[in-house]
């Protein structure tokens, strides 16, 4: 499955796929979290045949119900895939870093171009956290970035 | 200011005729609203209203909707500049500069050639040449939401026109501030070069220290957030004007100096206020034009709607054709770029307040009703146009 994203300038940015049965879809991340999951025309492609509009929190529903909390034993097929990506866990500081402030705040993403895509919270997992959820003393995170961006990235969560 | 109030007249008159122009963009905002069109024209047609000659001249507040119309220029100018980060601005030069050029030379062409032959000076052709060449932004971002069509495959091809549209006017505003400050040859070249100048190292310090400004400005608190954006703008749009930058141009690049939560915060902050001044801004254009002077105007203002929409549609069908969009997709992007708004007014604002005595104010006041209605009328019928130029497939009616 090949993945294609392209920026909206102004409004965020529309990531799209083909399925295997040829139906074209797409998610538009808007710059201030809201998804919409968009399904294009077959007869007019460039069009969209319907919008879903989700909040952040009912993108997270959606994919749970995909089945996303199950990226986790994907990583390693990834790394595997992905020619210099990297994959790191980091434990949240008792203190300092971004312990007790959100992901938003830290401007992980922004700042150094990597993702926090999944956060472990004692038994629980919050994959693909949203930017207001808030990092506890003690929280595991997963990066996935660049050396270089989970490098920086590691940086600024434990201060 | 309260002094300027006092001798314009009392307090009280001030107030009633500003609550009355408000309530009056209120009330054709609605009407805008419910017959489809934007608000734009509407309030274009209030400003001739209350203008010398119109139906209701107003007395006393024209003094302070003169102020409220400069800061509506620089709200409009620093919510542009905040549009877009300076990533998404520049990112797309490589790959959009070709679109960027060909709607340049396309859409200033028709003004630039219309100025020259009505006889004007070419500095003033060149402002007729930025109105002619500008989309509306505001106009086209609303479209494309009310139309369903952020997520279609059309849509990049059309945002990137729009920052390339924008990334000209921060080349463009300070040449013709510059322009239009400068007495001599000399003074205009140095005043210009001063303008780009300041453009350049501003957009490289912007660039480079862009999380550093931005982290100096950012505060938790909305209401702390709102005034030191607001104080800054309003700040540097005026040490701009004081250095013969044009306010325009410093706000803008206040706009895009600021990102992040800074912008994403600032944006949500400034809309209303935005809305109010532009409003006002509007109006103060229109108040300006003598209603006298439309129908001399009406001619060549619609010789410019038909041959622009024309230049314009052409550029979105080949830049969409370009991008492997299909021919309804083309239509869309074509049609959608077509409304002229906000920056046509502001760039012919700059030379009428620079005391421009041609007819640039009426043809623009004309020019944009024109096209600012029609635009959105004739993308809401994109459909339509693309399925006479797509012969159908086999067996699919059009019904169907």
């Amino acid at each position: 499955m090949e993945v294609f994203e392209t920026a909206l300038p102004g409004i965020g940015v529309r990531h799209e796929f083909v399925t295997r049965a040829g139906t074209r879809i797409g998610v538009i991340t808007r710059r201030d979290g809201r998804r919409e999951l968009v399904v294009y025309d077959r007869r007019d492609p460039d069009s969209c045949r319907d919008i879903v509009e989700l909040s952040a929190e009912e993108s997270a529903g959606m994919v749970e119900l995909l089945g996303g909390s199950r990226v986790t034993e994907r990583l390693g097929d990834l790394r595997h895939d992905v020619e210099g990506l990297s994959i790191q866990w980091i434990t949240i500081p008792a203190a300092g870093g971004l312990a007790g402030r959100t992901i938003e705040d830290g401007q992980i993403r922004g700042r150094t171009g990597a993702t926090i895509v999944a956060l472990i919270r004692g038994e629980r997992s919050i994959p693909g956290p949203g930017p207001d959820q808030v990092l506890e003393p003690g929280d595991v995170v997963l990066l996935m970035g660049t050396d270089a961006a989970v490098e920086a990235a590691e940086r600024l969560l434990e201060g | 200011m309260i002094a300027a109030l006092v001798a314009a007249g009392t307090a009280g008159t001030v107030l009633i005729e500003l609550g009355a122009v408000l309530l009056l963009l209120a009330v054709l905002g609605r009407l805008a609203d419910r017959i489809g069109v934007p608000s734009i024209p509407l309030y274009l047609l209030a400003g001739l209203a209350v203008g010398e000659g119109g139906i209701h001249p107003l007395e006393a507040s024209q003094d302070f909707i003169a102020v409220g119309s400069d800061i509506g220029v620089v709200l409009l100018l620093v919510m542009l500049g905040l549009e877009y980060s300076s990533a998404e601005l520049f990112g797309g030069l490589r790959t959009n500069g070709l679109a960027g050029v060909v709607d340049l030379v396309a859409n200033v062409t028709p003004g630039l050639v219309a100025g020259l032959l009505l006889g004007w000076s070419p500095l003033t052709a060149v402002l007729l040449g930025g109105v002619t060449y500008v989309s509306s932004s505001g106009i086209v971002a609303r479209l494309l939401e009310e139309f369903g069509r952020v997520g279609n495959r059309e849509t990049p091809v059309v945002l990137s026109i729009l920052v390339m549209e924008d990334l000209a006017m921060a080349v463009y505003l300070p040449i013709v501030a510059g322009l239009l400050i400068g007495d001599g040859p000399v003074e205009s070249a140095v005043s210009v070069g001063v303008a780009l100048l300041v453009v350049v190292v501003v957009i490289v310090a912007s660039m480079r220290f862009g999380p550093q400004i931005t982290r100096a400005v950012d505060t938790e608190s909305a209401e702390l957030l709102l005034l030191t954006v607001l104080g800054l703008t309003l700040l540097i749009a005026g040490l701009a004007e004081e250095i013969q930058v044009s306010s325009a141009v410093g706000a803008f690049l206040v706009g895009v100096s600021l990102s992040g939560r800074v912008a994403e915060q600032g944006r949500e902050l400034l809309r209303p206020l935005r809305d109010v001044f532009a409003g006002i801004f509007f109006v103060f254009f229109g108040l300006q034009v003598d209603p006298g002077r439309l129908a001399p105007a009406a001619a060549p203002a619609l010789a410019l709607v038909v041959v622009t929409a024309a230049t314009k549609f052409g550029t979105g069908w080949w830049a969409a054709r370009r991008a492997g969009i299909g021919v309804r997709g083309r239509a869309r992007a074509a049609t959608v770029l077509l409304p002229r708004g906000e920056f046509s007014i502001v760039i012919a604002g700059l030379g009428v307040a620079a005391g421009q005595t041609s007819d640039l104010g009426s043809i623009t006041a004309c020019y944009v009703l024109a096209l600012a209605v029609l635009g959105p009328l004739a993308t809401r019928f994109a459909g339509a146009i693309g399925d006479a130029l797509d012969r159908p497939p086999k067996g699919v009616s059009a019904a169907a």
